[in-house]
């Protein structure tokens, strides 16, 4: 098995300290850093959405594979050149305002970090106003938005109703998810779309946001 | 019908242990109040107790995470409630709730907190709350200033993998004391006194549940006590979740002793897990780690209660579980709750028709996430005649929405859903 097919296969199985030693191998042996994210990490993070979906994968597998990708990402990113590292694109993430579950903003997060987005994670409860300051900074293309109460999800239009105000709207595309929604909800909220697992919400993004 | 109770003689506990036998009662019996999974948000309480016309009071908070009110004598008998919980003195957050105080909540609605719950307000608005009472610990609970309910603060010490001991998990499992089975007596007694069905929400049994894993009744907690860690620990150490679960379960049994010794066979059901399996549309781990993790711990506890009490035992996991309903059936629960119809693979009719004989549905009345904080009265009629229609077949079917009723629930759907299990009277 190459270098990379084991690397692939450490990040599958969510074995975080042997994806460091081969990542530490492979920048040894002189390996692209962009390549090892590109050609082994991104497609296990994918294998490993894939299996969740699927549900040959459950939320502990999932995480797992989320640390094992990570722990080679953190010592692959002070290598890439600045300026020449490839995204699939920025997405801002967070719980709504008022709602303190993260569980199922956490797997998104990871999906999108896996599938080789700029992530950034505003955590819970984010007030309107944090979210618009964050697309003002940030400028990312999506804009990803978790509730698990059926009391905090009309957070959602408000939400998106503050980016609109702001100016913002057409620059972003937003997604929401958590377990009260569903596509009419999702619509009638005026999100661009709507994602019931970590998986579909990256494919959905991948499918609306040009790479950059 | 054919082993109908007699309708004039039938009392509330005749309707449910009729019901948990799995016949047809006289009629759906209802519970609301008897455990932390089966209750109403203190708002909704309040917003009841004016449409009845009740007195008016501050509705007490039993359950101060899920901010559930305390349902009163005349309440319960406005609502038509069939069961009484015996719920134990001591909150999620450590403290007791022997005395009482007043407290407004971030929306306004003036509640009873225990004399014990300690809370202050951060710089952003929010109102966080101290374990035992003990300001000078780390909060262990937040409420955000536009919240209904509080969440636990994780406090997690850095992890040392070679210094891990399932001990630390264990903290705060202790022995019930003879003060404690004195309150449970007492407890117990009133509870019998209103001629309703009891179920006894038994302390320290729940084996991985996320809202106990951070231990929000401690003020120092150590172990794994942040929730990814704690999922985390299901595929990386499970030989050290298997060793708190079975120390936990040591201590559990010498407890169910002692509390069987006090009380006997008083309880009709007692709850004895609340740990989620399901998500909306999956589940958080495979049935195989479930049989692996869980099971031989559930069974242990399930066969001690069955070798030695009458008591019918009670497993609450929310979503989607059809993957795990005969796991749950071989540990040797009995009733399955919230039954999340609303979740992937739960369709009311197929958990019937495949569990049904096996299992006590006691929830799934009505969905709470939709139909009842934002359908019309109408919608919820039907959906309450529906599901009371197939769960109620045959019995095996005590009559709750699925989870507590919400914040910000209109009253007039929850007197829709209760005037329609009032009015069910049988297959349409």
């Amino acid at each position: 098995m190459s270098l990379l097919d084991e690397l692939h296969e450490a990040v599958v199985t969510g074995d975080d300290e042997l994806t460091a030693e081969l990542t530490r191998q492979g920048i040894d042996d002189g390996y692209e850093p962009q390549a090892l994210i590109d050609d082994a990490m991104i497609p296990a993070m994918a294998e490993a959405g894939r299996r969740f979906e699927a549900e040959e994968y459950f939320v502990p597998e999932l995480l797992v594979a989320g640390r094992a990708i990570q722990a080679g990402l953190e010592m692959l990113r002070p290598l890439l050149a600045p300026g020449t590292s490839r995204t699939a694109g920025r997405v801002v993430i967070g719980t709504v305002e008022g709602d303190l579950h993260d569980i199922g903003k956490n797997l998104v997060a990871v999906m999108f970090e896996g599938a080789g987005f700029d992530v950034v994670d505003l955590g819970t409860d984010v007030a309107p106003a944090e979210v618009v300051a964050a697309v003002a900074e940030h400028h990312p293309d999506l804009v990803a938005l978790s509730a698990l109460l059926t009391t905090t999800m009309l957070a959602m239009p408000a939400t998106i109703d503050a980016i609109e105000a702001a100016g913002l709207r057409d620059q972003v595309t937003v997604l929401v998810g958590g377990a009260p929604l569903n596509q009419a909800r999702a619509e009638e909220f005026g999100a661009d779309g709507y994602a019931d697992n970590a998986n579909a919400a990256v494919r959905l993004a991948l499918e609306l946001v040009a790479p950059r | 019908m054919s082993e109908q109770v007699d309708e004039a003689t039938a009392t509330a506990r005749d309707r449910v242990l009729t019901a948990l036998d799995h016949r047809e009662p006289d009629r759906i019996p209802v519970d609301f109040g008897g455990t932390p999974v089966t209750g109403i948000h203190v708002s909704v309480v309040a917003a009841l107790r004016d449409h009845y016309g009740l007195e008016s009071r501050l509705v007490k908070v039993h359950e101060p995470y899920q901010m559930l009110g305390t349902i009163d004598e005349d309440l319960a008998e406005a609502l038509g409630v069939d069961v009484q919980g015996v719920t134990g003195r001591e909150t999620m957050f450590g403290f007791r709730n022997d005395a009482w105080k007043p407290w407004t909540m971030p929306h306004g609605l003036e509640v009873l907190m225990s004399a014990d719950f300690a809370a202050t307000v951060d710089e952003r608005g929010d109102t966080l709350v101290y374990p035992k009472g003990n300001r000078s610990a780390p909060p262990s609970g937040r409420m955000p200033k536009t919240g209904f309910f509080f969440d636990t603060i994780v406090r997690q010490e850095p992890i040392d993998e070679d210094r891990l001991d399932p001990a630390d998990n264990l903290e705060e499992y202790s022995l019930v004391t003879d003060a404690d089975l004195d309150d449970l007596d007492h407890d117990l007694a009133a509870a019998e006194a209103t001629g309703r069905a009891v179920i006894g929400v038994l302390p320290g049994m729940a084996l991985g549940d996320i809202a106990f894993v951070p231990a929000p009744g401690l003020e120092h907690p150590r172990g794994i006590r942040d929730i990814t860690e704690w999922y985390i620990s299901l595929k990386k150490r499970p030989e050290y979740v298997r060793r708190v679960f079975s120390a936990q379960v040591d201590v559990a049994l010498e407890n169910l002793e002692r509390i069987h010794q006090r009380v006997a066979d008083r309880f009709d059901a007692v709850m004895i897990c609340g740990t989620d399996f399901g998500t909306q549309t999956s589940a958080f781990c495979s049935v195989e780690t479930f049989e692996d993790l869980w099971s031989p711990h559930y069974t242990r506890i399930n066969d001690w209660i069955h070798d030695h009490t009458t008591w019918k035992t009670f497993k609450h996991s929310c979503g989607s579980v059809e993957r795990f309903m005969r796991s749950f059936i071989d540990c040797g629960f009995d009733i399955i709750n919230p039954v999340q119809c609303s979740a992937a693979d739960m369709a009311a009719e197929h958990l019937k028709r495949e569990y049904g004989r096996d299992l006590v549905f006691w929830g799934g009345g009505v969905d709470t996430q939709h139909t009842l904080p934002f359908g019309t009265p109408a919608e919820v009629r039907e959906e309450v005649l529906n599901r009371c229609e197939v769960f109620g077949a045959g019995g095996g079917f005590v009559f709750n929405t699925i989870h507590n009723i919400q914040a910000n629930t209109p009253v007039e759907n929850v007197v829709a859903m209760l005037d329609a299990v009032r009015d069910f009277a049988g297959p349409r």
